[in-house]
């Protein structure tokens, strides 16, 4: 047997450029094992969270990560709205569900450019990321930022899209969609970006089962669980959409998937913003929450969101806890990574979508 | 690499699509949330921003005379999240978008909006309320406007004075 040794990757510049350690056992060019070590991002968030009232932490959870900053408040506000019993309004609802989407295809987006980027197809990197830029100034004219929207609140939404914002945003739908019809065809038969990313990373549906992992990565497994259509939320109920899945679960299907997905989420915006019914978009005044416990979860873009409540009845939670779904994801990394090449490292961690500062908080 | 030459030659014909900043202004959308912004003649001291603000970039320090509370938003520990602005009942405090955030170093300790805000006078006894600013009575205190100016005493007074005045008045009435 050939000898194996281990080779450091990490903790920075694996795939996205965030901290994470691999000690992984490698003998020659394959990859034999691995060892992952996370906690370089820790910031103590889920203790911070209960040392901030129920409105300080609508402002903290959004910055727990960025590409789903829309997710977790939106997670947040759900748990809290369960707890004290409120109903958000239809628009209210309507109007969380385009924040979501529109976040989704900006990082479904930003994950295809970065896995462009890996393979060393840099001008296509750059042209996923232009495409991007029509979601972040649709993003930077309705919220006023271009990834903290600060859109959700407890008991509804901040803004409103009225109708010369609405006209404003159909416009960047427009301009995004054959834009974003063009990148798929690029990403699903340039021959650089398929040598590089098919057959790699394969990950079959019973280990998909086994790991429990969520999102694009287990419906590109073939396990199509999305929390949008399994338990909806928001007016998920009354939008068409379809849960995109695949069997091959390799890089290129979970890319693929991923813009599957982004297609599908313009497509709900645009439902969206047909159906939205007039009206209020938040309650009236601001609700105390009483003692008890409640659960939220939601389909953040990397897979299901669970957020933990527990309250005594003061201003500040009692205890607020989160769990992301890459930490359901990574452990996968084991099945993925078996036997693949050393230079596939970090286009396999990138076809997770991982999250650090989510997972680690 | 043959789909993608397409795209290429497109994005290449249609020159840089960044913005030419500093040598032009760059664009920045209407509803924009840059530096926040406390308006003092529109503020009543309820202190609501300062209670959903995660940054705590929002100090309320009571003058030592207690003539007034000095209202001071730090810029630099601000995060822009706008919820000041949201609950701000009276539309003091408001999100402008300026985003030309840049300074001094030696700045640094007194980058922020400092502004004074007096109390009211309650209109009959004089005793110490909150502020009540022409713009805060046009809006709120249309109903009974000498009312809106006093004190909680002389305010439960007056409601009771009144409430006897028509009591009186029914009992005459009625003999």
């Amino acid at each position: 047997m050939a000898e194996t040794y281990t080779l450091p990757v990490g903790p920075l510049h694996v795939a996205l450029e965030e901290p994470m350690y691999f000690d992984i056992k490698v003998e020659g060019e394959t990859v034999r094992g691995l060892d992952l070590t996370a906690g370089h991002v820790h910031r103590g968030m889920e203790a911070l969270a209960m040392h901030r009232n129920y409105f300080q932490n609508v402002t903290l959870t959004e910055r727990v990560c960025s590409l789903c900053s829309n997710s977790h408040p939106a997670t947040y506000c759900m748990a809290v709205e369960t707890l004290a019993g409120i109903t958000v309004p239809e628009r209210g609802q309507y109007l969380r569900v385009i924040a979501d989407e529109i976040k989704r295809v900006a990082s479904h987006l930003f994950n295809v450019g970065i896995m462009a980027h890996l393979v060393g197809f840099d001008s296509l990197f750059m042209h996923a990321m232009e495409v991007r830029e029509l979601m972040q100034d649709a993003k930077e004219g309705v919220y006023g930022n271009r990834m903290n929207l600060g859109q959700c609140t407890i008991g509804g939404t901040r803004t409103d899209i009225d109708k010369e914002t609405a006209r404003f945003l159909r416009g960047q739908i427009e301009a995004l969609k054959p834009q974003l019809h063009e990148l798929y065809g690029v990403f699903e038969k340039d021959p650089l970006i398929r040598t590089r990313t098919r057959g790699i990373g394969v990950l079959p549906e019973a280990e998909a089962r086994r790991y429990a992992v969520v999102g694009p990565v287990a419906r590109a497994s073939g396990v199509a669980y999305d929390v949008r259509r399994k338990a909806p939320y928001a007016t998920y109920e009354d939008l068409t959409f379809e849960v995109q899945s695949d069997t091959a679960g390799d890089v290129h299907s979970r890319a693929m998937l991923r813009l599957r997905e982004a297609v599908e989420s313009v497509s709900i915006i645009e439902q969206c913003l047909k159906q939205m019914p007039e009206g209020p978009v938040k309650i009236e005044g601001m609700a105390a929450v009483p003692a008890g416990e409640s659960v939220a979860r939601s389909e953040a873009p990397r897979g299901e969101l669970v957020y933990f409540l527990r309250s005594d009845g003061s201003d500040t939670p009692q205890r607020v806890k989160w769990r992301v779904p890459t930490y359901m994801n990574w452990e996968a990394l084991q099945v993925m990574m078996a036997g693949c090449q050393v230079a596939d490292i970090p286009l396999i961690v990138n076809s997770i979508d991982p999250c650090i500062s989510c997972t680690e908080r | 690499m043959l789909p993608f030459l397409k795209i290429m030659v497109k994005n290449l014909l249609k020159g840089p699509s960044t913005d030419p900043f500093p040598f032009a202004p760059a664009k920045t959308p209407k509803r924009f949330r840059g530096c926040a912004s406390h308006d003092e003649s529109k503020c009543i001291l309820c202190g609501i921003c300062k209670h959903v603000c995660a940054a705590g970039a929002i100090q309320m320090r009571a003058a030592e005379d207690g003539s007034g509370v000095e209202y001071v938003l730090w810029h630099n520990s601000c995060v822009f999240c706008g919820m000041c602005a949201h609950y701000c009942p009276t539309g003091a405090v408001t999100m402008t978008d300026n985003w030309h955030l840049s300074h001094l170093a030696e700045e640094k300790y007194t980058f922020c909006e400092t502004s004074f805000v007096a109390f009211g006078e309650c209109s009959q006894c004089g005793a110490r309320i909150q502020p009540r600013p022409q713009v805060i009575v046009d809006q709120l205190g249309t109903r009974s406007p000498d009312r809106f100016l006093l004190c909680p005493k002389c305010k439960r007074e007056s409601q009771v004075k009144h409430a006897t005045d028509k009591n009186l008045i029914q009992l005459r009435e009625q003999q």
